[in-house]
């Protein structure tokens, strides 16, 4: 999980790697995950989050490619 | 901390709130005593809260590796405020620490493939504008199959 100064320097890190590139995000759709994801934390006792409610929050950033499901594929 | 709290939620917060007062990851005899715990018991929540996923330990089972969105070791991406380093495990930890701890600060981390520098001052409203990318060689289902390389 890192990042890239442009798309073309994500295509050339994962060739190297002989990896398929997954969805490049932006740092603000990375900065709204985030606040989502992160911002209860710290509380005392934050709920589990189900697999719905990961989905729900990636979709919210526009995270809908198959790649941001959590929830493993019949493989 | 509010009593009631089993003794797991317990550490899980003392973990958490002591990586967010200093950056540096507890030991579980530090732990021990903030929460007026035996060792052995904090050591007994250790486990379980690897097992839940809410820590990850390096291979003697107690020292810390991540806290998320913390880690319990340097690493390249960094965010700084108030005079304190956290290190983050990866670029959207980075992100995740201030949005966990709710402060302004800078983030600091670099273009995996050409090695430039990335620095971004993080305000309430995020990071300044730029035009920088994320991404994930990992598909979201197969992040804890090997976290540390995720």
């Amino acid at each position: 999980m890192l990042f890239f100064r442009s798309e073309d320097d994500i295509r050339a890190w994962c060739r190297e790697r002989e990896a398929e590139p997954g969805p490049a995000v932006s740092v603000d759709q990375l900065w709204r995950l985030s606040v989502t994801w992160y911002g209860t934390r710290l509380d005392p006792d934050p709920p589990r989050r189900t697999p719905a409610e990961a989905r729900a929050i990636f979709a919210g950033v526009g995270l809908t490619d198959p790649f941001w499901d959590p929830v493993p594929r019949q493989e | 901390m509010a009593k009631g709290l089993d003794l797991d939620l317990r550490v899980r917060s003392a973990i958490l709130e002591t990586l967010a007062e200093t950056g540096v990851a507890p030991a579980p005899g530090e732990i021990a005593s903030q929460l007026g715990e035996s060792e052995a018991r904090v050591l007994g929540a250790w486990g379980r809260l690897r097992e839940q996923r809410v820590i990850v330990t390096a291979d003697d089972g107690v020292s810390l590796l991540m806290a998320h969105p913390f880690s319990g070791v340097p690493t390249e991406h960094t965010f700084e405020a108030a005079g304190v380093r956290y290190y983050a495990n990866c670029g959207w930890d980075a992100l995740g620490i201030p949005a966990a701890l709710g402060r302004n600060g800078l983030m600091r981390s670099r273009c995996a493939n050409s090695g430039e520098s990335l620095e971004l001052e993080v305000a309430d409203h995020g990071p300044e504008p730029n035009d920088w990318l994320f991404h994930s060689l990992v598909p979201a289902a197969h992040w804890w199959d090997d976290i540390v390389f995720t």
